[in-house]
């Protein structure tokens, strides 16, 4: 009997090939769960992950396995980690692979590599991780895996014998692939110093035992009992739980070094911790913490009101004030902070990682909190250069075009720029081409990827990307092309602020902020949506975007012309009387600004961009 | 997080990798009401309100009969009606009957002022049925009246010489023939299938078969009508020689085809300017032509009116039998209930209740109630409503209402859309249009009506 062995590893692949089954897989190979509990997608443990089908959160369990070796079995302890596979949760991916010393990289056998395989690919290169490439879903009629095999020589440069087919449906190539993990991927480092080091990669809440860190050891040990240091914060802590997930939680006396596990030591809130955080014993610390990585940057904002306008910070807004602390609680990458505005009252101003991720935290308000919430229209953060009353430039954030300083005192604009994947068929190109460059997108490579497909790689101001730059991708390219992207720099540009007047009374909750070139066309789009959905008054209400004082667009409500309904429907006044209550309650959820109502839907118009 | 292992089963996948847009959720929309389908219950109540004897004045004098079959479903139309491939009309028409005389055993008999049947489309019956709800109707209510009005609903391409003569014989003296337009066009962008020529064909049978009294329904507003297209088909009507007109602007209820359509983008739902420049054209037209606007949508020559509708109006008291037939009922000491029969067909011919039908929107009496009613549909009419009588009712459902409603009438006064005349509250000729607003302000301060 040889000594246990460790392996640490983390499945990546573009959304829907199959990593969360590829886990269940794994769990069930290994007999970590029997197989009357063997459900789908066991590692997606959230409602909102299992109705979706899709992973948030990334999950780490801890398996034994045992290889027949020449002379008798060699037992393996795997440690792997299933992450998410939409864009937004990019970081939690990163995170999950400064883990880990190899990866598992899904490919769908029949729909090839795409976009985020790529990408994600690219992480597990940079952080020098052994891939091994896995061609799952070969059950299924159209997999090609010899031909996909070659996409991921061309594309990856991994050999394409490497690859190992598999279906995460049937078991078929399961121990294949269990072999390879075992064979190919690397041990854990040896230990650099004695002291304990371990890695805070992840962290979530729980009810009953506040904060639980997910850490991977690097050097020395974690023992029950042990007071530990958080080597940034600074903070102290008793160890009063360790453990693994197997996928049950399971409790251990110690975690050495290679081990990945769970610690609890009576922490609050996520707000203590701070995840790429280096864990040590404090009474005989490391020297150096291990590196760890940047916090998540948030790439989306927008303001969330309580549908019934709070002109005081009461009722409604205090419920949602609650809401907002208990799912930072669990999302430590969602952020927000109290707003006013004059036409909507007090809300909140929350930062996200992108647009699933608001979509997500809108939801589980809604669905958990059972709050109705207004949301104004996504942007994305600025930085902008201004001069001081001193005279001094300093550059600001800004995540709202409401708080951009008066455009006298701006000296430049700048703006995130993305670095754009996208993965089509051959016969689209020209058209995904176009795309891009009216966003604004600058072309900077194409792959050959096989004989139908290319990779196409732009810079794309991340505003032009967020609205609906995926749906647009899809719909010209028959729902073939796929995407994915990573913010790479700001960059300035000829940016300008739209204000919009209603009724001569500037809303600061419509203003935008876009490129000069298309001010004129976002301005006339957004005020023929309003035009829209504002209903008719009894009076005729302008509307007027402007840059700086100056008109560029505008439209008229005409005041109404009828409020009657034909019919009395026969005998049925009940109807009829509900009908008019509705439409009074209806006028009474609209949002005032001077004695023009806005329904709150209208907040939203300024996504559109007329394209 | 990942502590407890969950209990779902892996559930269906259907995930944009990206959000799909969301726009936030509608707030109010003028069409979109649900009425929630409540579930059907017993009619006790009802049976209650028949045995109940309030003032004369306020005993039932109407009676409103549902026959729910069509041959073909308009892409309009949200009226309970079936295209009934199982030929159930003997059965319906054997219930219909048990539930008249249930009815007529219950309610006190002083005789009918009118009776109304409508659908679907009362004239689909064959005329061997249509005799036998006539004894029905003779047998169990009060037919004394010789000024009854006794109108059917009749869809011009179902007219026969037969049929009018069975009517005629059962006492009908007014039909009310549904021809929307004259347009061919327009007729089938409703998907309303009849062939415009029926419509003059169908008056003169009506005419000699002694069937003197005869109203048109027209619809305008379809998407693609002109001006001037609304107005020919109105003067087709006049030159009928009809007494009375219905005008209805095309209504795009929730759940029709004509809503989906629209929704699908499959045409544009009319300018709201054109709509109103239509009403305003055909209300001038009528009125040369001697037809008044007795209420908002409805138009007769003196003594012409349907004195029904009137009473639905007015919100006096009414019978109502079969599928989806709401009844109005008073209490002797104010309020009133409201119910609507249970819409489907095949709950109507099981579930018997000594006759009655299972009901559904039961509403029970509410003094304040009845009075935002009385001026939600009042208001409608050209004689309006009765000023001190509903300043009086309000102040004795709840003390204080009275003065809420005095304050409620300014806004729409000033806006010069509502006029005092001889202690009534009328509209003015430009509140016509906007008599849905007025009783909006009136129903707000009468904050306790209604559940929802
Ligand atoms: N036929 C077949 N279907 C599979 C296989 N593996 C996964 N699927 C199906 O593919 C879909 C996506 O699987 P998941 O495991 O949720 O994919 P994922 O990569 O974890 O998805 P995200 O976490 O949302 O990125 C599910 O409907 C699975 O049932 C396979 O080997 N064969
Ligand atoms: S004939 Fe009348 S009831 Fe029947 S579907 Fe058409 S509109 Fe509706
Ligand atoms: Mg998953």
């Amino acid at each position: 009997m040889t000594d246990l062995q460790i392996r640490n590893f983390s499945i990546i692949a573009h959304i829907d090939h199959g990593k969360s089954t590829l886990a269940d897989r794994l769990l069930q190979a290994t007999k970590a769960v029997s197989d009357r509990e063997a459900k789908e997608q066991l590692l997606d443990s959230m409602d909102l992950e299992r109705e979706r089908g899709i992973t948030i959160k990334a999950s780490a369990v801890t398996v034994s396995h045992e290889r027949a070796g020449e002379s008798g079995p060699e037992p393996f302890m795997l440690n792997f980690i299933d992450t998410p596979g939409h864009v937004d949760f990019g970081y939690e991916v990163s995170r999950a692979l400064k883990a880990c010393e190899g990866a598992l990289l899904v490919i769908d056998a029949s729909q090839g590599v795409e976009a985020q395989t790529v990408v994600n690919a690219y992480l597990a290169i940079e952080q020098d991780l052994e891939i091994i490439p896995v061609l799952n879903k070969i059950d299924l009629p159209s997999a090609r895996p010899d031909e996909i095999a070659m996409e991921v020589e061309q594309v990856l440069g991994l050999p394409a014998e490497d690859c190992i087919p598999v279906s995460a449906k049937t078991g078929q190539g399961i121990p294949e692939l269990l072999d390879a993990i075992c064979t190919k991927l690397p041990a854990p480092r040896a230990p650099k110093i004695k002291q304990a080091r371990g890695l805070i990669f992840d962290a979530v809440y729980d009810d009953y035992r506040g904060v639980v860190i997910y850490v991977r050891v690097f050097d020395g040990r974690l023992r029950i009992g042990d007071k530990m240091r958080m080597m940034g914060l600074g903070r102290t802590y008793q160890i009063t739980e360790l453990g693994k997930y197997t996928p049950k939680p399971n409790k251990v006396k110690e975690l050495g070094p290679g081990e990945t596990g769970y610690l609890v030591a009576a922490i609050k809130t996520l707000g203590d911790v701070r995840v790429g955080d280096t864990i040590t014993i404090d009474h005989d610390p490391a020297p150096e913490p291990l590196e760890g990585y940047a916090p998540p940057r948030q790439m989306v904002f927008c303001d969330l009101y309580p549908a019934t306008t709070a002109d005081k910070k009461g009722g409604d807004f205090e419920e949602m004030r609650e809401a907002m602390g208990k799912l930072a609680l669990n999302d430590s990458s969602f952020t927000y902070q109290t707003v006013h505005s004059e036409a909507l009252g007090f809300g909140f101003r929350c930062g996200f990682l992108g647009l699933l991720h608001m979509d997500i935290v809108q939801e589980r308000l809604e669905r958990e909190f059972d709050l109705e919430v207004v949301q104004t229209a996504p942007t994305v953060p600025y930085k902008v250069d201004i001069r001081t009353k001193g005279g001094e430039v300093e550059e600001i954030e800004v995540h709202n075009p409401a708080d951009l300083p008066d455009m006298s005192s701006v000296i430049d604009i700048k703006e995130p720029i993305a670095r754009v994947e996208v993965m089509v068929p051959k016969q689209y190109i020209g058209d995904v081409m176009k795309l891009a460059l009216d966003r604004r997108g600058i072309y900077k490579n194409q792959t050959f990827v096989s004989e139908t497909r290319d990779l196409l790689t732009f810079e794309i101001p991340l505003a032009e990307l967020i609205f609906d730059f995926y749906d647009k991708l899809k719909g010209i390219t028959a729902g073939y092309g796929t995407m994915d992207y990573e913010v790479s720099e700001y960059r300035k540009d000829q940016l300008v602020k739209v204000d919009v007047l209603i009724n001569g009374e500037p809303v600061e909750a419509l203003s935008l902020i876009t490129h000069r070139d298309k001010a004129e066309q976002r301005g006339r789009t957004l005020l023929v949506r309003l035009r829209k959905q504002i209903p008719r008054h009894k009076f005729e209400i302008p509307l007027q975007a402007a840059i700086g004082g100056k008109i560029i667009a505008r439209e008229t409500i005409k005041g109404f012309r009828k409020d009657v309904t034909a019919k009395c429907y026969g005998g049925d006044f009940t109807r009829k009387r509900k009908l008019l209550e509705k439409q009074r309650k209806g006028k009474e959820r609209m949002k005032n600004i001077g004695s023009v109502s806005i329904p709150q839907e209208a907040f939203m118009a300024v996504l559109d961009t007329g394209e | 997080m990942l502590l407890s292992f969950p209990t779902a089963g892996g559930l269906a996948k259907q995930v944009p990798a990206w959000p799909e847009r969301r726009v936030c959720r509608s707030v109010s929309n003028a069409h979109d009401i649900a009425l929630t389908p409540t579930r059907q219950r017993e009619p006790r109540e009802v049976a209650h309100a028949l045995r109940a004897r309030p003032d004369p004045s306020r005993r039932p004098r109407s009676l409103y009969l549902h026959v729910p079959f069509c041959f073909h479903k308009c892409h309009y139309c949200d009226f309970y009606s079936i295209v009934d491939s199982r030929d159930r009309q003997a059965a319906f028409v054997d219930r219909l009957d048990r539930e008249i005389q249930a009815i007529g055993a219950l309610a006190d008999q002083p005789p009918l002022r009118t009776i109304f049947v409508g659908g679907g489309t009362p004239t689909l019956l064959r005329p061997d049925l249509w005799e036998r709800l006539a004894a029905s109707l003779r047998t169990n209510l009060n037919l004394s009246n010789p000024d009854l009005e006794f109108t059917v609903e009749c869809n011009p391409e179902t007219a026969t010489p037969e049929l009018f003569d069975v009517l005629q014989g059962a006492g009908v003296n007014r039909l009310s023939f549904g021809a929307q337009s004259f347009n061919t066009a327009h007729l089938k962008t409703l998907e309303r299938w009849h062939d415009p020529d029926s419509v003059p064909r169908a008056l003169e049978l009506a005419h000699a078969a002694g069937i003197r009294r005869v109203s048109l329904d027209l619809i305008y507003g379809i998407p693609g009508q002109t001006l001037d297209e609304a107005l020919d088909d109105i003067e087709r009507a006049l030159a009928l020689g009809v007494t009375h007109l219905s005008a209805y602007a095309l209504t795009y209820e929730p759940g029709t085809a004509m809503t989906a359509r629209r929704d699908r983008g499959e045409f544009a739902e009319p300018d709201e300017d054109l709509e109103a420049d239509i009403y305003d054209a055909a209300v001038a037209r009528l009125a040369e032509a001697g037809l008044g606007r007795y209420e908002v949508s409805n138009f007769a020559r003196a003594d012409h009116e349907c004195r029904h509708n009137l009473a639905y109006w007015r919100q006096e008291a009414w019978l109502a039998a079969g599928p989806s037939a709401s009844g109005h009922l008073h209490e002797p000491d104010g309020g009133s209930h409201r119910w609507k029969n249970v819409p489907r067909l095949d709950s109507y011919l099981r579930d018997d209740f000594e006759g009655l039908a299972p009901v559904i929107d039961y509403e029970a009496p509410d003094a304040l109630r009845l009075v935002a009613e009385r001026i939600m549909s009042g208001i409608r009419l050209a004689e309006g409503v009765d000023r001190i009588a509903i300043l009086d009712a309000a102040d004795r459902a709840e003390p204080g209402a009275a003065a809420r409603l005095q304050a409620a009438e300014r806004e729409p006064r000033e806006r010069g859309w509502l006029l005092e005349r001889d202690d009534r509250w009328v509209l003015s000729d430009a509140g016509f249009l906007f008599a849905d607003g007025v009783a909006r302000r009136f129903l707000g301060v009468l904050r306790k009506v209604g559940p929802g």
